[in-house]
């Protein structure tokens, strides 16, 4: 692992190099909220922020993305869709980062999604560590960091008139070749640096989830009547999952004109209760009591049986723009203290 | 200021009786700023029961949420009522609700208490960053007294009120079973000041602005299921056969739906601005509500959920309606 | 040359009074511009506002709604509420900055197959003038 210096003099010439051979999306504010898109110079980036409202999985599981493309009829014809080409996530947070590294293990399963796959080994991933965590910020309860260089290509670190850079594998070094003047090699100080400026955003970081032991307590409390109590309140608004940089549930539909046609897929939440309803008229998520507890458990407890890690990368996004305060932080630590 | 023992009294009362089922109110939330909804079924839970200027949920929404599963063999439905905690605003949802038939009177325990405002949970967020420790806020006349590591900060109520309750007209609930405490006096009077600013823009602004807006949206729905009055069985965007709106994300859906949200609260929409607070995209959704309302006040001189036997305005005519559009 | 715009207008007509006025106007040998394509509905009554949207977003450039004279409805009340009901849509597509003349609604009887000739041209003589609809078509770009 390489460790850098790059001046933040030097920054937009960084940018403005990776735009020479890549697509770059990075955060950008328009009104209150701050999104990612691409941009095109780097005047246009905004690294003044938290967290994106959308996280950034969007650029790689797309909201609504074409699988293929038809025409109706006899002679039907069937036309794939061509995935991007190379791209470049700037500024992402360790916290969202980590969460694509989740999702791999979702898109690569069983059955591999060409779509989100192509799009990741064609995506390199450049960090920046966070250094003002938000109130309902809790990355530091699955053992990870603000300033974590695990999942991303590169890693930023912002520390005070220059960023520190770790190179974490052969696509960062890719990514930066041939941009060996902006780069000069690390000292120790700068190395002590990053690490204090670390240990500022962990310690800002004070809510904590309890998740000892919760994959095992979990199979215990199915039935228990505390879920009734979590989710009674629950309005089904799915916005937890929409945003969650962990969900990657789809709904898949096919639209058509008299000429032509494509199928579609588009994010679905399981906050619906359409999301299970079967055909029959069936459903076995028939109450906000299963939607919501399944939502617990996919995270807390499927998924580490699954692909061993949490599903849950403590952004805090759910528990900001929930409309009726159902704070998964307390939602599982209490599931914890609960008697079985 | 509402005496908090009387209403966990009141809150016992309603929940001792043997045909009630719950009673919705508000609890302290889980950091900072929140308050939340909460279920008693026992005497003991209405302990926990608060009311303070941070209960700005509209709570009149779970009546409605209320699921029916299948019953058993042998199994009887529960038929008993729901108490409902109600502000000024809230208790017109309940008056639409009852007023289109969606829920039955004596299905209902409505417990009202008057509101002389409550607080945007994002305007006090933002005053206060990052405060994690549970506060105390208090209604102080024209003043919001903010609690917080024991200092207190009285802030003039306008800096902190959501829109609605700036131009509120209805602070005492229009129905109740039970009030809580003293009605209070209100001269606030909705005089439609920004929707009628936005309408002397020129076509072109308008559009560019909403277009704007409506990209925004990611198509969560969280606003129609924050909205008490969106309750169909099914929602005409979930369809499938005709499929009116498509699942795609892009402006042409999103207007698509937004128009058509706004639409169907036409004549319905209380104005307690739970849409709004819901979407997580921050789209001014009350704009086109408040629109909607102005104007059939203007045109049909019709106020929703004000009186539950009136009809419900797109349901009745009356001979004169302006057709001055017609050709 | 630049090709001259033609509107494309999507009319829901009713089936007892504006239908029977367009095929009077037919049947009459009326002149009145293609650009109107007509689909039939019971009443004016039946038409959602969710299918005046639906056709914007296909690609029509206007709608026009035809029903009975007030108190002349086949089910004694379907055209009042449809007056109500394009009322309010009409200012919430104004309110949204989309041409509320987009939308035209209008009274024509069995007998009244000129009028409903003059309705098409002047309807369709507005549009023109407004030119395509651009706002929220839909582009089927997949």
């Amino acid at each position: 692992m390489d460790k850098m210096i790059l001046l933040k003099d030097d920054l937009s010439k960084f940018i403005t190099e990776l735009l020479k051979k890549n697509k770059v999306f990075a955060p950008i504010q328009s009104d209150d909220t701050i999104l990612f898109d691409q941009i095109t110079r780097p005047s246009e980036m905004n690294l003044d922020f938290c967290k994106s409202e959308i996280p950034p999985k969007n650029l790689l599981f797309h909201q609504t993305e074409t699988l293929f493309k038809f025409t109706p009829g006899t002679k039907a014809k069937i036309e794939s869709v061509d995935v991007d080409e190379k791209k470049v996530i700037f500024g992402i947070r360790p916290c969202d980062a980590k969460s694509i590294a989740i999702l791999d293990h979702a898109f690569k399963g069983d059955y591999e999604d060409p779509y989100f796959l192509s799009r990741r080994d064609n995506t390199a991933l450049v960090g920046l560590s966070c250094n003002k965590p938000e109130i309902n910020c809790f990355c530091t309860s699955f053992d990870d960091s603000p300033a974590s260089s695990k999942y991303v290509d590169i890693l930023l670190t912002d520390i005070g008139d220059k960023y520190y850079v770790e190179m974490n594998n052969e696509k960062g070094k890719q990514l930066t070749e041939g941009m060996s003047n902006l780069f000069k090699h690390a000292k120790e100080s700068d190395a002590k640096k990053k690490k204090e400026v670390e240990k500022k955003a962990v310690d800002m970081i004070s809510r904590h989830q309890k998740t000892n032991g919760i994959v095992e307590k979990l199979d215990k409390i199915f039935e228990n009547p505390f879920w009734k109590e979590v989710a009674f309140k629950c309005v089904g608004c799915g916005t937890c999952t929409y945003l969650c940089p962990t969900c990657h549930c789809f709904d898949i539909q096919d639209e058509s004109t008299l000429t032509k046609g494509a199928r579609v897929r588009v994010w679905d939440t399981c906050m619906n209760p359409e999301y299970t309803l079967q055909a029959s008229g069936y459903n076995p998520r028939p109450a906000r009591t299963n939607r919501v507890k399944n939502r617990i458990y996919h995270k807390y407890n499927y998924y580490p049986k699954n692909f061993d890690v949490i599903a849950c990368v403590g952004c805090g996004r759910c528990i900001d723009l929930c409309p009726v305060n159902i704070d998964i932080i307390d939602v599982v630590t209490r599931a914890g203290e609960v008697k079985a | 200021m509402v005496d908090e023992k009387e209403l966990r009294d009141v809150v016992k009362k309603t929940i001792s009786r043997d045909d009630v089922k719950y009673v919705v109110g508000y609890e302290k939330g889980t950091y900072g700023f929140q308050a939340t909804p909460c279920f008693a079924y026992k005497p003991e839970d209405a302990e926990k029961f608060i009311f303070s200027p941070l209960c700005v949920h509209n709570l009149t929404v779970f009546p409605m949420l209320e699921e029916k599963p299948p019953l058993r063999k042998g199994e009887e439905p529960d038929t008993r009522k729901i108490g409902v905690v109600v502000k000024g605003c809230d208790s017109r949802a309940i008056v639409q609700i009852l007023q289109e038939k969606g829920l039955e009177r004596d299905k209902v325990v409505i417990i009202g208490i008057p509101c002389s405002g409550v607080i945007d949970p994002k305007k006090i967020e933002a005053k206060f960053p990052g405060h994690i420790k549970k506060v105390e806020v208090n209604d102080e006349d024209d003043k919001f007294a903010v609690t917080v590591d024991g200092k207190t900060q009285k802030i003039p109520k306008d800096e902190l009120m959501p829109e609605k309750c700036k131009t509120c007209e209805y602070p005492n609930p229009v129905l109740y079973d039970i009030l809580i405490g003293k009605e209070i006096k209100s001269k606030k009077k909705e005089d439609y000041k920004k929707v009628n600013a936005f309408e002397k823009k020129s076509m072109k602004e308008k559009w560019d602005y909403w277009e704007k807006q409506f990209e925004k949206c990611i198509r969560c729905y969280a606003c129609r299921n924050a909205c008490p009055l969106c309750y169909c069985k099914e929602c005409m965007v979930d369809q499938l056969n005709p499929q009116w709106v498509r699942r795609s994300v892009n402006l042409s859906e999103n207007t698509a739906w937004n128009l058509l949200r706004a639409f169907h609260l036409a004549g319905r929409c209380i104005g307690c601005e739970q849409c709004e607070r819901a979407c997580p995209m921050g789209i001014p959704l009350m704009k086109l509500n408040k629109k909607i309302e102005k104007e059939i006040k203007e045109m049909f001189e019709y106020e929703a959920g004000i009186s539950a036997e009136e009809k419900p305005l797109l349901a009745m005519f009356k001979p004169d309606d302006p057709e001055e559009f017609i050709l | 040359m630049k090709e001259k715009f033609e509107p494309n207008i999507i009319g829901f007509l009713c089936n007892w009074c504006s239908y029977a006025g367009a095929d009077l106007a037919g049947t009459s040998r009326i002149q009145y511009p293609p650009n109107l394509k007509a689909i039939r509905v019971m009443c004016s009554g039946r038409v959602n506002p969710i299918f005046v949207i639906n056709a914007l977003q296909q690609g029509a450039d206007g709608v026009l709604i035809g029903g009975c004279h007030p108190g002349d409805c086949h089910y004694e009340r379907g055209n009042y509420l449809a007056r109500r009901r394009m009322a309010v849509l009409k200012k919430l597509l104004e309110h949204t900055g989309i041409d509320p003349n987009r939308v035209r609604m209008t009274w024509v009887s069995a007998a009244e197959g000129n009028k409903f000739a003059e309705v098409v041209k002047e309807v369709t003589e507005d549009i023109r003038k407004l030119g395509p609809m651009q706002h929220f078509k839909r582009e089927n770009k997949w």
